[in-house]
Protein backbone atom coordinates (compact mmCIF):
# COMPACT_ATOMS: atom_id res chain seq x y z
CA UNK A 1 0.00 0.00 0.00
CA UNK A 2 2.73 2.46 0.93
CA UNK A 3 4.48 1.35 -2.21
CA UNK A 4 1.43 2.20 -4.31
CA UNK A 5 1.04 5.55 -2.56
CA UNK A 6 4.69 6.30 -3.24
CA UNK A 7 4.26 5.56 -6.94
CA UNK A 8 1.20 7.80 -7.00
CA UNK A 9 3.05 10.67 -5.34
CA UNK A 10 6.00 10.20 -7.63
CA UNK A 11 3.59 10.43 -10.57
CA UNK A 12 2.06 13.64 -9.26
CA UNK A 13 5.50 15.17 -8.80
CA UNK A 14 6.46 14.16 -12.33
CA UNK A 15 3.17 15.51 -13.59
CA UNK A 16 3.67 18.93 -12.04
CA UNK A 17 6.76 19.49 -14.20
CA UNK A 18 5.07 18.10 -17.32
CA UNK A 19 2.14 20.40 -16.64
CA UNK A 20 4.47 23.39 -16.65
CA UNK A 21 5.71 22.44 -20.11
CA UNK A 22 2.17 21.71 -21.31
CA UNK A 23 0.78 25.01 -20.01
CA UNK A 24 3.37 26.94 -22.00
CA UNK A 25 2.47 25.05 -25.15
CA UNK A 26 -1.26 25.41 -24.69
CA UNK A 27 -0.97 29.15 -23.98
CA UNK A 28 1.06 29.84 -27.11
CA UNK A 29 -1.12 27.59 -29.23
CA UNK A 30 -4.39 28.97 -27.91
CA UNK A 31 -3.53 32.67 -27.87
CA UNK A 32 -0.90 33.14 -30.57
CA UNK A 33 -2.22 30.35 -32.81
CA UNK A 34 1.24 28.90 -33.31
CA UNK A 35 1.91 25.23 -32.70
CA UNK A 36 5.38 25.36 -31.28
CA UNK A 37 7.17 22.08 -31.97
CA UNK A 38 10.37 23.71 -30.71
CA UNK A 39 8.79 24.01 -27.25
CA UNK A 40 10.72 20.99 -25.98
CA UNK A 41 13.98 22.55 -27.11
CA UNK A 42 13.37 25.46 -24.76
CA UNK A 43 12.99 22.97 -21.94
CA UNK A 44 16.42 21.68 -22.91
CA UNK A 45 17.84 25.20 -23.06
CA UNK A 46 16.36 25.94 -19.63
CA UNK A 47 18.04 22.85 -18.23
CA UNK A 48 21.40 23.87 -19.69
CA UNK A 49 20.86 27.42 -18.44
CA UNK A 50 20.57 26.11 -14.89
CA UNK A 51 23.47 23.74 -15.41
CA UNK A 52 25.90 26.41 -16.66
CA UNK A 53 24.91 28.89 -13.97
CA UNK A 54 25.53 26.18 -11.39
CA UNK A 55 28.90 25.12 -12.80
CA UNK A 56 30.26 28.62 -13.54
CA UNK A 57 28.91 30.74 -10.71
CA UNK A 58 28.06 28.00 -8.20
CA UNK A 59 24.76 29.71 -7.56
CA UNK A 60 22.02 27.81 -5.82
CA UNK A 61 19.91 26.08 -8.55
CA UNK A 62 16.79 27.52 -6.97
CA UNK A 63 18.05 30.98 -7.93
CA UNK A 64 18.63 29.86 -11.50
CA UNK A 65 15.03 28.64 -11.67
CA UNK A 66 13.96 32.16 -10.67
CA UNK A 67 16.39 33.71 -13.16
CA UNK A 68 15.26 31.46 -15.99
CA UNK A 69 11.78 32.99 -16.03
CA UNK A 70 12.73 36.57 -17.07
CA UNK A 71 15.60 35.32 -19.23
CA UNK A 72 13.45 33.01 -21.34
CA UNK A 73 10.62 35.52 -21.38
CA UNK A 74 12.94 37.96 -23.15
CA UNK A 75 14.17 35.30 -25.55
CA UNK A 76 10.60 34.28 -26.33
CA UNK A 77 9.35 37.78 -27.07
CA UNK A 78 12.41 38.40 -29.25
CA UNK A 79 11.83 35.21 -31.25
CA UNK A 80 8.21 36.18 -31.72
CA UNK A 81 9.03 39.73 -32.85
CA UNK A 82 11.72 38.56 -35.27
CA UNK A 83 10.32 35.32 -36.63
CA UNK A 84 6.96 33.92 -35.67
CA UNK A 85 5.04 37.19 -35.89
CA UNK A 86 5.27 36.94 -39.68
CA UNK A 87 3.12 33.84 -39.52
CA UNK A 88 0.15 35.42 -37.72
CA UNK A 89 -2.09 35.13 -40.77
CA UNK A 90 -0.35 32.23 -42.52
CA UNK A 91 -1.88 28.75 -42.47
CA UNK A 92 -1.40 26.85 -39.21
CA UNK A 93 0.75 24.27 -40.94
CA UNK A 94 3.40 26.80 -41.99
CA UNK A 95 4.02 27.48 -38.32
CA UNK A 96 4.18 23.75 -37.68
CA UNK A 97 6.92 23.24 -40.27
CA UNK A 98 8.75 26.43 -39.29
CA UNK A 99 8.96 25.47 -35.63
CA UNK A 100 10.00 21.96 -36.64
CA UNK A 101 12.95 23.58 -38.41
CA UNK A 102 13.62 25.72 -35.35
CA UNK A 103 13.58 22.65 -33.13
CA UNK A 104 16.16 20.84 -35.27
CA UNK A 105 18.31 23.97 -35.48
CA UNK A 106 18.34 24.45 -31.71
CA UNK A 107 19.12 20.89 -30.67
CA UNK A 108 21.81 20.46 -33.26
CA UNK A 109 23.49 23.71 -32.20
CA UNK A 110 23.28 22.57 -28.59
CA UNK A 111 24.82 19.25 -29.57
CA UNK A 112 27.56 21.06 -31.48
CA UNK A 113 28.54 23.41 -28.69
CA UNK A 114 27.86 21.29 -25.61
CA UNK A 115 28.38 17.75 -27.03
CA UNK A 116 26.21 14.76 -26.30
CA UNK A 117 27.57 14.22 -22.80
CA UNK A 118 24.92 13.52 -20.18
CA UNK A 119 25.10 16.17 -17.48
CA UNK A 120 23.35 16.83 -14.22
CA UNK A 121 23.23 19.34 -11.41
CA UNK A 122 24.33 17.59 -8.22
CA UNK A 123 22.10 19.32 -5.73
CA UNK A 124 19.77 18.11 -3.00
CA UNK A 125 20.66 14.46 -3.21
CA UNK A 126 19.12 12.20 -0.61
CA UNK A 127 15.62 11.47 0.61
CA UNK A 128 12.97 12.77 2.93
CA UNK A 129 11.06 10.30 5.00
CA UNK A 130 7.51 11.42 5.69
CA UNK A 131 5.10 9.09 7.48
CA UNK A 132 6.88 6.01 6.23
CA UNK A 133 7.04 7.31 2.65
CA UNK A 134 10.45 7.81 1.11
CA UNK A 135 10.58 10.83 -1.18
CA UNK A 136 13.59 12.15 -3.06
CA UNK A 137 14.53 15.63 -1.82
CA UNK A 138 15.15 17.07 -5.29
CA UNK A 139 11.79 15.84 -6.57
CA UNK A 140 9.87 17.21 -3.62
CA UNK A 141 11.47 20.62 -3.96
CA UNK A 142 10.82 20.57 -7.71
CA UNK A 143 7.21 19.71 -7.11
CA UNK A 144 6.66 22.73 -4.89
CA UNK A 145 8.59 24.99 -7.27
CA UNK A 146 6.47 23.86 -10.21
CA UNK A 147 3.29 24.25 -8.19
CA UNK A 148 4.34 27.74 -7.10
CA UNK A 149 4.97 28.86 -10.68
CA UNK A 150 1.67 27.31 -11.79
CA UNK A 151 -0.31 29.12 -9.11
CA UNK A 152 1.32 32.46 -9.88
CA UNK A 153 0.49 31.94 -13.54
CA UNK A 154 -3.16 31.28 -12.68
CA UNK A 155 -3.28 34.38 -10.50
CA UNK A 156 -1.62 36.45 -13.21
CA UNK A 157 -4.07 35.33 -15.88
CA UNK A 158 -7.07 35.80 -13.63
CA UNK A 159 -6.42 39.07 -11.83
CA UNK A 160 -3.83 41.19 -13.61
CA UNK A 161 -4.83 43.58 -16.36
CA UNK A 162 -2.40 42.00 -18.77
CA UNK A 163 -3.69 38.53 -17.98
CA UNK A 164 -7.21 39.67 -18.75
CA UNK A 165 -5.94 41.12 -22.02
CA UNK A 166 -4.36 37.80 -22.90
CA UNK A 167 -7.54 35.89 -22.12
CA UNK A 168 -9.57 38.35 -24.17
CA UNK A 169 -7.20 37.91 -27.12
CA UNK A 170 -7.52 34.17 -26.79
CA UNK A 171 -11.31 34.24 -26.75
CA UNK A 172 -11.86 36.62 -29.64
CA UNK A 173 -8.92 38.55 -30.98
CA UNK A 174 -10.99 40.84 -33.22
CA UNK A 175 -13.36 41.98 -30.52
CA UNK A 176 -10.41 42.38 -28.16
CA UNK A 177 -8.79 44.67 -30.72
CA UNK A 178 -11.98 46.71 -30.98
CA UNK A 179 -12.04 47.05 -27.18
CA UNK A 180 -8.65 48.70 -27.28
CA UNK A 181 -6.46 45.75 -26.39
CA UNK A 182 -3.15 45.70 -28.22
CA UNK A 183 -3.53 42.10 -29.43
CA UNK A 184 -0.19 42.16 -31.21
CA UNK A 185 1.56 42.99 -27.97
CA UNK A 186 -0.52 40.40 -26.10
CA UNK A 187 0.57 37.71 -28.56
CA UNK A 188 4.22 38.64 -28.12
CA UNK A 189 3.81 38.59 -24.33
CA UNK A 190 2.09 35.22 -24.44
CA UNK A 191 4.77 33.74 -26.65
CA UNK A 192 7.35 35.02 -24.19
CA UNK A 193 5.42 33.55 -21.27
CA UNK A 194 5.12 30.19 -22.98
CA UNK A 195 8.86 30.07 -23.58
CA UNK A 196 9.51 31.25 -20.02
CA UNK A 197 7.40 28.39 -18.68
CA UNK A 198 9.32 25.90 -20.81
CA UNK A 199 12.64 27.38 -19.67
CA UNK A 200 11.67 27.28 -16.01
CA UNK A 201 10.45 23.71 -16.41
CA UNK A 202 13.83 22.88 -17.91
CA UNK A 203 15.66 24.48 -15.00
CA UNK A 204 13.54 22.38 -12.64
CA UNK A 205 14.15 19.25 -14.69
CA UNK A 206 17.91 19.74 -14.37
CA UNK A 207 17.54 19.32 -10.59
CA UNK A 208 16.25 15.78 -10.87
CA UNK A 209 17.29 14.14 -14.13
CA UNK A 210 20.26 14.03 -16.48
CA UNK A 211 20.20 16.54 -19.31
CA UNK A 212 21.34 16.20 -22.92
CA UNK A 213 20.75 18.11 -26.18
CA UNK A 214 18.03 15.82 -27.54
CA UNK A 215 15.94 15.64 -24.38
CA UNK A 216 13.35 18.09 -25.79
CA UNK A 217 11.58 15.52 -27.96
CA UNK A 218 10.14 13.50 -25.11
CA UNK A 219 8.89 16.64 -23.37
CA UNK A 220 7.20 18.03 -26.43
CA UNK A 221 5.33 14.79 -27.09
CA UNK A 222 4.12 14.77 -23.49
CA UNK A 223 3.18 18.44 -23.79
CA UNK A 224 1.11 17.66 -26.87
CA UNK A 225 -0.69 14.89 -25.03
CA UNK A 226 -1.37 17.36 -22.20
CA UNK A 227 -2.76 19.99 -24.57
CA UNK A 228 -4.99 17.41 -26.22
CA UNK A 229 -6.17 16.14 -22.82
CA UNK A 230 -6.81 19.55 -21.34
CA UNK A 231 -8.25 21.18 -24.43
CA UNK A 232 -6.59 23.81 -26.58
CA UNK A 233 -5.69 26.98 -24.69
CA UNK A 234 -7.08 25.65 -21.41
CA UNK A 235 -4.41 26.26 -18.76
CA UNK A 236 -6.24 24.60 -15.86
CA UNK A 237 -6.97 21.64 -18.12
CA UNK A 238 -3.26 21.42 -18.85
CA UNK A 239 -2.47 21.17 -15.15
CA UNK A 240 -4.87 18.25 -14.73
CA UNK A 241 -3.58 16.72 -17.96
CA UNK A 242 -0.04 16.96 -16.67
CA UNK A 243 -0.97 15.12 -13.49
CA UNK A 244 -2.77 12.42 -15.49
CA UNK A 245 0.24 11.86 -17.74
CA UNK A 246 2.65 11.87 -14.80
CA UNK A 247 0.66 9.34 -12.76
CA UNK A 248 0.08 7.08 -15.76
CA UNK A 249 3.77 7.15 -16.63
CA UNK A 250 4.73 6.33 -13.05
CA UNK A 251 2.24 3.44 -12.85
CA UNK A 252 3.16 1.93 -16.22
CA UNK A 253 6.87 2.20 -15.50
CA UNK A 254 6.34 0.35 -12.25
CA UNK A 255 3.96 -2.37 -13.36
CA UNK A 256 4.85 -2.88 -17.04
CA UNK A 257 8.09 -1.43 -18.37
CA UNK A 258 9.80 1.91 -18.93
CA UNK A 259 9.63 1.29 -22.66
CA UNK A 260 5.83 0.95 -22.53
CA UNK A 261 5.64 4.22 -20.60
CA UNK A 262 7.09 5.96 -23.65
CA UNK A 263 4.04 4.93 -25.69
CA UNK A 264 1.56 6.62 -23.33
CA UNK A 265 1.66 10.15 -24.81
CA UNK A 266 1.11 8.84 -28.35
CA UNK A 267 -1.68 6.56 -27.19
CA UNK A 268 -3.42 9.36 -25.28
CA UNK A 269 -3.21 11.73 -28.24
CA UNK A 270 -4.77 9.16 -30.56
CA UNK A 271 -7.51 8.07 -28.15
CA UNK A 272 -8.54 11.58 -27.09
CA UNK A 273 -8.53 12.99 -30.61
CA UNK A 274 -10.76 10.14 -31.72
CA UNK A 275 -13.21 10.14 -28.83
CA UNK A 276 -13.31 13.72 -27.62
CA UNK A 277 -11.26 16.10 -29.77
CA UNK A 278 -12.18 19.13 -27.64
CA UNK A 279 -10.34 17.74 -24.61
CA UNK A 280 -11.68 16.39 -21.35
CA UNK A 281 -12.81 19.68 -19.87
CA UNK A 282 -15.23 22.36 -20.93
CA UNK A 283 -13.56 25.71 -21.10
CA UNK B 1 1.49 23.91 -85.94
CA UNK B 2 4.10 25.33 -83.61
CA UNK B 3 2.47 23.70 -80.65
CA UNK B 4 2.55 20.25 -82.26
CA UNK B 5 6.23 20.70 -83.02
CA UNK B 6 6.90 21.52 -79.39
CA UNK B 7 5.06 18.41 -78.32
CA UNK B 8 7.18 16.08 -80.50
CA UNK B 9 10.27 17.82 -79.21
CA UNK B 10 9.24 17.20 -75.64
CA UNK B 11 8.51 13.53 -76.36
CA UNK B 12 11.87 12.99 -78.10
CA UNK B 13 13.68 14.76 -75.31
CA UNK B 14 11.89 12.62 -72.75
CA UNK B 15 12.74 9.36 -74.56
CA UNK B 16 16.42 10.35 -74.80
CA UNK B 17 16.43 11.27 -71.12
CA UNK B 18 14.88 7.94 -70.11
CA UNK B 19 17.33 6.02 -72.34
CA UNK B 20 20.16 7.85 -70.62
CA UNK B 21 18.81 7.04 -67.15
CA UNK B 22 18.31 3.36 -68.04
CA UNK B 23 21.82 3.04 -69.48
CA UNK B 24 23.54 4.61 -66.48
CA UNK B 25 24.54 1.30 -64.79
CA UNK B 26 26.68 0.43 -67.83
CA UNK B 27 29.12 3.27 -67.39
CA UNK B 28 28.62 5.03 -64.04
CA UNK B 29 30.73 4.33 -60.96
CA UNK B 30 29.21 2.81 -57.82
CA UNK B 31 29.33 6.16 -56.05
CA UNK B 32 27.14 7.84 -58.65
CA UNK B 33 24.84 4.84 -58.71
CA UNK B 34 24.21 4.97 -54.98
CA UNK B 35 23.65 8.71 -55.22
CA UNK B 36 21.12 8.18 -57.99
CA UNK B 37 19.39 5.41 -56.06
CA UNK B 38 18.99 7.80 -53.13
CA UNK B 39 17.67 10.56 -55.39
CA UNK B 40 15.13 8.16 -56.87
CA UNK B 41 14.05 6.82 -53.48
CA UNK B 42 13.50 10.36 -52.23
CA UNK B 43 11.70 11.24 -55.45
CA UNK B 44 9.23 8.46 -54.66
CA UNK B 45 8.85 9.65 -51.07
CA UNK B 46 8.47 13.32 -51.99
CA UNK B 47 6.09 12.71 -54.89
CA UNK B 48 4.08 10.25 -52.84
CA UNK B 49 3.83 12.76 -50.00
CA UNK B 50 2.92 15.53 -52.41
CA UNK B 51 0.25 13.37 -54.04
CA UNK B 52 -1.74 13.37 -50.83
CA UNK B 53 -0.62 16.40 -48.84
CA UNK B 54 0.16 18.77 -51.69
CA UNK B 55 -3.24 18.24 -53.27
CA UNK B 56 -5.54 17.86 -50.27
CA UNK B 57 -3.74 20.22 -47.91
CA UNK B 58 -3.73 17.64 -45.09
CA UNK B 59 -0.13 17.65 -43.90
CA UNK B 60 0.90 14.05 -43.43
CA UNK B 61 3.59 13.81 -40.78
CA UNK B 62 3.44 10.02 -40.87
CA UNK B 63 5.50 9.24 -43.95
CA UNK B 64 7.95 7.30 -41.79
CA UNK B 65 5.04 5.13 -40.66
CA UNK B 66 4.36 4.11 -44.28
CA UNK B 67 8.04 3.44 -44.83
CA UNK B 68 8.52 1.57 -41.57
CA UNK B 69 5.48 -0.72 -41.82
CA UNK B 70 6.18 -1.65 -45.42
CA UNK B 71 9.92 -1.93 -44.83
CA UNK B 72 9.33 -4.23 -41.87
CA UNK B 73 6.96 -6.60 -43.66
CA UNK B 74 9.15 -6.89 -46.76
CA UNK B 75 12.34 -7.28 -44.70
CA UNK B 76 10.78 -9.98 -42.51
CA UNK B 77 9.52 -11.83 -45.59
CA UNK B 78 12.96 -11.68 -47.19
CA UNK B 79 14.99 -12.40 -44.05
CA UNK B 80 12.84 -14.96 -42.20
CA UNK B 81 10.80 -16.57 -44.97
CA UNK B 82 13.34 -16.34 -47.83
CA UNK B 83 10.89 -14.62 -50.16
CA UNK B 84 12.07 -13.34 -53.50
CA UNK B 85 12.54 -9.56 -53.22
CA UNK B 86 10.31 -8.74 -56.15
CA UNK B 87 7.41 -10.51 -54.40
CA UNK B 88 8.20 -9.14 -50.95
CA UNK B 89 8.18 -5.47 -51.94
CA UNK B 90 4.56 -5.28 -53.20
CA UNK B 91 3.44 -7.16 -50.08
CA UNK B 92 4.85 -4.31 -47.96
CA UNK B 93 3.20 -1.69 -50.14
CA UNK B 94 -0.08 -3.56 -50.11
CA UNK B 95 -0.11 -4.01 -46.35
CA UNK B 96 0.58 -0.36 -45.65
CA UNK B 97 -2.02 0.83 -48.14
CA UNK B 98 -4.66 -1.45 -46.58
CA UNK B 99 -3.69 -0.31 -43.08
CA UNK B 100 -3.68 3.31 -44.18
CA UNK B 101 -7.26 2.96 -45.37
CA UNK B 102 -8.22 2.03 -41.83
CA UNK B 103 -6.05 4.76 -40.35
CA UNK B 104 -7.35 7.27 -42.87
CA UNK B 105 -10.96 6.30 -42.15
CA UNK B 106 -10.37 7.17 -38.51
CA UNK B 107 -7.83 9.99 -38.61
CA UNK B 108 -8.81 11.89 -41.75
CA UNK B 109 -11.82 13.25 -39.91
CA UNK B 110 -9.39 15.25 -37.80
CA UNK B 111 -8.37 18.49 -39.42
CA UNK B 112 -5.19 20.51 -39.76
CA UNK B 113 -2.60 20.43 -37.06
CA UNK B 114 -4.38 17.70 -35.11
CA UNK B 115 -4.12 15.35 -38.07
CA UNK B 116 -0.41 16.09 -38.37
CA UNK B 117 0.13 15.47 -34.66
CA UNK B 118 -1.86 12.26 -34.59
CA UNK B 119 0.21 10.92 -37.49
CA UNK B 120 3.39 11.76 -35.57
CA UNK B 121 1.90 10.07 -32.52
CA UNK B 122 1.05 6.99 -34.60
CA UNK B 123 4.59 6.81 -35.97
CA UNK B 124 6.26 7.31 -32.62
CA UNK B 125 3.92 4.87 -30.90
CA UNK B 126 4.57 2.20 -33.53
CA UNK B 127 8.30 2.81 -33.28
CA UNK B 128 8.28 2.28 -29.53
CA UNK B 129 5.96 -0.71 -29.84
CA UNK B 130 8.22 -2.42 -32.40
CA UNK B 131 11.14 -2.00 -30.04
CA UNK B 132 9.44 -3.55 -27.00
CA UNK B 133 9.62 -7.19 -26.00
CA UNK B 134 5.93 -7.74 -26.81
CA UNK B 135 6.51 -7.93 -30.56
CA UNK B 136 9.98 -9.42 -30.36
CA UNK B 137 9.08 -12.79 -31.97
CA UNK B 138 8.02 -10.95 -35.13
CA UNK B 139 10.10 -7.78 -35.25
CA UNK B 140 13.24 -9.04 -33.47
CA UNK B 141 12.82 -6.16 -31.01
CA UNK B 142 15.16 -3.21 -30.88
CA UNK B 143 18.21 -5.00 -32.20
CA UNK B 144 16.90 -4.96 -35.77
CA UNK B 145 17.08 -7.38 -38.68
CA UNK B 146 20.19 -7.52 -40.85
CA UNK B 147 19.57 -9.42 -44.09
CA UNK B 148 20.88 -10.00 -47.59
CA UNK B 149 18.33 -9.93 -50.38
CA UNK B 150 20.71 -11.10 -53.08
CA UNK B 151 19.98 -8.20 -55.39
CA UNK B 152 22.70 -6.46 -57.36
CA UNK B 153 22.99 -2.69 -57.47
CA UNK B 154 22.02 -2.26 -61.17
CA UNK B 155 18.85 -4.35 -60.69
CA UNK B 156 17.97 -2.32 -57.63
CA UNK B 157 18.60 0.86 -59.59
CA UNK B 158 16.30 -0.20 -62.41
CA UNK B 159 13.57 -1.21 -59.98
CA UNK B 160 13.64 2.10 -58.15
CA UNK B 161 13.90 3.97 -61.47
CA UNK B 162 10.76 2.20 -62.65
CA UNK B 163 8.96 2.96 -59.40
CA UNK B 164 10.00 6.63 -59.45
CA UNK B 165 8.87 6.96 -63.04
CA UNK B 166 5.54 5.27 -62.25
CA UNK B 167 5.03 7.52 -59.22
CA UNK B 168 5.66 10.74 -61.12
CA UNK B 169 3.49 9.49 -63.99
CA UNK B 170 0.63 8.72 -61.59
CA UNK B 171 1.00 12.15 -59.99
CA UNK B 172 0.98 13.75 -63.43
CA UNK B 173 -2.14 11.85 -64.48
CA UNK B 174 -3.92 12.59 -61.21
CA UNK B 175 -3.20 16.33 -61.09
CA UNK B 176 -4.60 16.74 -64.57
CA UNK B 177 -7.64 14.55 -63.88
CA UNK B 178 -11.04 15.25 -62.37
CA UNK B 179 -9.98 13.26 -59.30
CA UNK B 180 -7.08 15.69 -58.82
CA UNK B 181 -9.45 18.62 -59.19
CA UNK B 182 -11.67 17.17 -56.48
CA UNK B 183 -8.66 16.82 -54.18
CA UNK B 184 -7.65 20.44 -54.81
CA UNK B 185 -11.23 21.48 -54.10
CA UNK B 186 -10.91 19.78 -50.71
CA UNK B 187 -7.71 21.72 -50.06
CA UNK B 188 -9.22 25.07 -50.98
CA UNK B 189 -12.48 24.69 -49.08
CA UNK B 190 -13.58 21.34 -47.78
CA UNK B 191 -17.06 22.44 -46.79
CA UNK B 192 -17.75 24.00 -50.17
CA UNK B 193 -16.44 20.86 -51.87
CA UNK B 194 -18.83 18.76 -49.82
CA UNK B 195 -21.74 21.04 -50.70
CA UNK B 196 -20.92 20.57 -54.37
CA UNK B 197 -21.42 16.84 -53.97
CA UNK B 198 -17.86 15.63 -53.53
CA UNK B 199 -17.62 12.66 -51.21
CA UNK B 200 -14.65 14.21 -49.40
CA UNK B 201 -13.89 11.36 -46.99
CA UNK B 202 -13.81 8.80 -49.82
CA UNK B 203 -11.58 10.93 -52.03
CA UNK B 204 -9.19 11.64 -49.17
CA UNK B 205 -8.93 7.97 -48.24
CA UNK B 206 -8.25 6.93 -51.85
CA UNK B 207 -5.49 9.52 -52.20
CA UNK B 208 -4.09 8.58 -48.79
CA UNK B 209 -3.98 4.86 -49.59
CA UNK B 210 -2.43 5.47 -53.01
CA UNK B 211 0.22 7.69 -51.43
CA UNK B 212 0.82 4.98 -48.82
CA UNK B 213 1.20 2.29 -51.47
CA UNK B 214 3.78 4.22 -53.50
CA UNK B 215 5.74 5.43 -50.48
CA UNK B 216 5.53 1.93 -48.98
CA UNK B 217 7.02 0.37 -52.10
CA UNK B 218 9.79 2.96 -51.95
CA UNK B 219 10.33 2.14 -48.28
CA UNK B 220 10.58 -1.59 -48.99
CA UNK B 221 13.22 -0.96 -51.67
CA UNK B 222 15.01 1.47 -49.36
CA UNK B 223 15.30 -1.17 -46.61
CA UNK B 224 16.49 -3.80 -49.08
CA UNK B 225 19.06 -1.33 -50.31
CA UNK B 226 20.29 -0.75 -46.74
CA UNK B 227 20.23 -4.52 -46.00
CA UNK B 228 19.10 -3.65 -42.51
CA UNK B 229 16.08 -2.52 -40.55
CA UNK B 230 15.43 -1.52 -36.94
CA UNK B 231 12.63 0.53 -35.34
CA UNK B 232 14.67 3.69 -34.82
CA UNK B 233 15.86 3.62 -38.37
CA UNK B 234 12.65 2.65 -40.14
CA UNK B 235 10.32 4.96 -38.21
CA UNK B 236 12.80 7.82 -37.98
CA UNK B 237 11.20 11.26 -38.05
CA UNK B 238 13.97 12.22 -40.47
CA UNK B 239 12.34 10.01 -43.11
CA UNK B 240 9.19 12.10 -42.76
CA UNK B 241 10.90 15.45 -42.70
CA UNK B 242 13.36 15.14 -45.56
CA UNK B 243 10.74 14.48 -48.28
CA UNK B 244 8.61 17.32 -46.93
CA UNK B 245 11.54 19.72 -47.13
CA UNK B 246 12.30 18.49 -50.64
CA UNK B 247 8.72 19.06 -51.73
CA UNK B 248 8.62 22.52 -50.18
CA UNK B 249 11.92 23.28 -51.84
CA UNK B 250 10.75 22.21 -55.29
CA UNK B 251 7.21 23.48 -55.01
CA UNK B 252 4.30 21.97 -53.10
CA UNK B 253 1.27 20.86 -55.11
CA UNK B 254 3.18 20.73 -58.41
CA UNK B 255 4.04 17.57 -60.36
CA UNK B 256 7.74 18.10 -60.94
CA UNK B 257 8.48 20.15 -57.84
CA UNK B 258 9.16 17.08 -55.66
CA UNK B 259 11.41 15.57 -58.36
CA UNK B 260 13.41 18.78 -58.63
CA UNK B 261 13.51 19.13 -54.85
CA UNK B 262 14.65 15.55 -54.30
CA UNK B 263 17.42 15.85 -56.89
CA UNK B 264 18.80 19.20 -55.74
CA UNK B 265 18.39 18.40 -52.09
CA UNK B 266 20.19 15.06 -52.29
CA UNK B 267 23.20 16.86 -53.75
CA UNK B 268 23.03 19.55 -51.06
CA UNK B 269 22.78 16.75 -48.51
CA UNK B 270 25.87 15.01 -49.94
CA UNK B 271 27.95 18.18 -49.80
CA UNK B 272 26.76 19.25 -46.36
CA UNK B 273 27.12 15.76 -44.93
CA UNK B 274 30.66 15.47 -46.20
CA UNK B 275 31.78 18.97 -45.20
CA UNK B 276 29.75 19.86 -42.12
CA UNK B 277 28.60 16.61 -40.55
CA UNK B 278 28.19 18.02 -37.07
CA UNK B 279 26.11 20.99 -38.13
CA UNK B 280 24.17 19.17 -40.83
CA UNK B 281 20.89 19.09 -38.95
CA UNK B 282 21.17 22.73 -37.91
CA UNK B 283 21.58 23.82 -41.52
CA UNK B 284 18.70 21.55 -42.47
CA UNK B 285 16.52 23.26 -39.88
CA UNK B 286 17.61 26.71 -40.98
CA UNK B 287 16.78 25.89 -44.62
CA UNK B 288 13.35 24.72 -43.51
CA UNK B 289 12.72 28.01 -41.68
CA UNK B 290 13.94 30.16 -44.56
CA UNK B 291 11.77 28.24 -47.03
CA UNK B 292 8.62 28.76 -44.97
CA UNK B 293 9.35 32.42 -44.26
CA UNK B 294 10.51 33.61 -47.65
CA UNK B 295 9.69 31.04 -50.37
CA UNK B 296 6.51 29.28 -49.30
CA UNK B 297 5.62 28.40 -52.91
CA UNK B 298 8.96 26.69 -53.69
CA UNK B 299 11.23 26.78 -56.72
CA UNK B 300 8.66 25.72 -59.34
CA UNK B 301 6.00 27.95 -57.84
CA UNK B 302 8.42 30.84 -58.01
CA UNK B 303 9.27 30.07 -61.64
CA UNK B 304 5.58 29.93 -62.50
CA UNK B 305 5.02 33.27 -60.83
CA UNK B 306 7.91 34.91 -62.70
CA UNK B 307 6.60 33.59 -66.00
CA UNK B 308 9.56 31.29 -66.69
CA UNK B 309 7.16 28.35 -66.72
CA UNK B 310 3.51 28.41 -67.79
CA UNK B 311 0.97 28.48 -65.00
CA UNK B 312 -0.62 25.11 -65.63
CA UNK B 313 -1.38 22.31 -63.23
CA UNK B 314 0.41 19.72 -65.39
CA UNK B 315 3.80 21.06 -64.28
Amino acid sequence: MTNFLEILIRGLMLGSVYALVGMGLTLVWGVVGIVNIAHGEFVMLGAYFAFWIFSFFHLNPLISVALSLPFFFLIGTMIHKRITERLTNAPELSALILTFGMSILIWNLAQFFWTNTYRSVPYLTGNFSVMGLILAKSKTVSFFLALGITLSLFAFLKYSKMGKGIRATSQNSEVALVCGIDTKKMRALTFGMGIALAGAAGAIVSLQWVIFPQMGGSYVSKAFAIVVLGGLGNVQGALVGGFIIGVLESLVTQYMSAKMAQIIPSLIILIILLLKPTGLFKK
Amino acid sequence: MGKKFERTQIIIGFILFMAFLISIPFFASDYWMTLLVLILIYTVYASGWNLFSGLTGYTNFGLAWFIGISGYLSSILIADYQWFWLLAWPMGGLLVSILSMGVGYILLRIKGVYFAISMVALTEGTRELFGTGYLEPITHGGKGIPFVAGIRLPTLYWSILFLAFATVFICYKITSSRFGLRLVAIREDEQAAETLGIHTTKEKIIAFALSAFLVGLGGAIHCTYQNYIDPNYAFNIQLTLTPIVMTLFGGIGTVFGPVLGATLFTFIHEILWAELTLLYMAIFGAILMILILFFPQGLLGWMKEKGILPKIRKI
